[in-house]
């Protein structure tokens, strides 16, 4: 079952990069994004697992939909013809590669530490205090960044705009 | 336990370098940010195979749902500019991307 979910999160995220349609990519991902909660869920990581199925399959996914739906039209871009050839050659160089390091690393690890004690809201309270301060300051610099980002420029009075030489277009008449 | 952990950082392996292929072969700027996310997916779940080997999920936990919420703020930053681009260069393209001048 591991097994499964682990392969449908590489094969879903591999369709996302591969897919032409960027809708489809961003749906692709929020499947993946499923299937790793679904992992978490299973290393009960219940917290961890319920912040990526709501966070990154739903919010980060309605962020990509509505981008591309704000540029819908513009979408066409020229990739590389040939990444779909190499992709395949260079996943298998990857899997070699992993399988090689990995097999290296087969009884070298550390033996397991004690069990932690207390809830997750004492942990994550009393030991990492400052990253939640720091993810507040996180969130607070994206909605200002967004904010800042899609700010209206003033409008221009009529009359007041201007040529590139600088000379006044339209408005009041001196004569 | 020890065998499941290396199980999990091999998919990592595999997830990041799928991330890593995203961002070295694309031209299209909404693809780029899918193989960020793609890349933090792995980050996220190194963090918490980590924690499940080593019998500290809870803190583990805490640090993944750190690197999800800056994930997202960087992913909206992200795509706020890139409709801000797609605005002035009409396409999204990162090969226009040449001049700094607005």
């Amino acid at each position: 079952m591991h097994l499964f979910l682990m392969i449908g999160l590489v094969a879903f995220s591999i369709l996302a990069v591969l897919t032409r349609d960027l809708l489809r990519s961003a749906i692709c991902l929020a499947v993946a994004s499923v299937f790793l909660a679904l992992v978490f869920f299973r290393m009960n990581a219940v917290y961890a697992g319920v912040f990526e199925v709501s966070v990154v399959a739903g919010l980060i996914t309605v962020l990509f939909i509505t981008a591309i739906a704000l540029t819908r039209g513009d979408q066409e871009v020229a990739e590389n013809k040939h990444h779909m050839l190499v992709f395949p050659f260079f996943f298998l160089f990857l899997i070699v590669f992993d399988i090689l390091v990995m097999r290296k690393l087969l009884g070298r690890i550390p033996a397991i530490a004690g069990s932690e004690a207390g809830t997750f809201g004492e942990v994550l309270w009393n030991q990492r205090t400052f990253d939640l301060v720091g993810q507040i300051g996180v969130i607070f610099a994206g909605v200002l960044a967004v904010l800042a980002l899609f700010r209206q420029g003033e409008n221009p009075r009529k009359g007041d705009t201007t040529l590139p030489g600088g000379q006044p277009q339209g408005g009041s008449s001196h004569e | 336990m020890n065998n499941l952990w290396i199980l999990n950082m091999g998919f990592v392996a595999l997830l990041i370098g799928t991330g890593i292929y995203c961002l070295l072969t694309m031209k299209n700027a909404v693809k780029l940010l899918i193989g960020l996310e793609i890349i933090a997916k792995g980050v996220t779940l190194a963090l918490v195979a980590s924690g499940y080997a080593r019998n500290n999920i809870l803190a583990a936990q805490s640090l993944a749902i750190t690197v999800i919420v800056v994930d997202v703020a960087v992913i909206a930053t992200a795509l706020a500019i890139i409709i801000n681009i797609n605005r002035h260069t009409k396409s999204l393209d990162v090969r226009k991307l040449t001049k700094l001048k607005g």
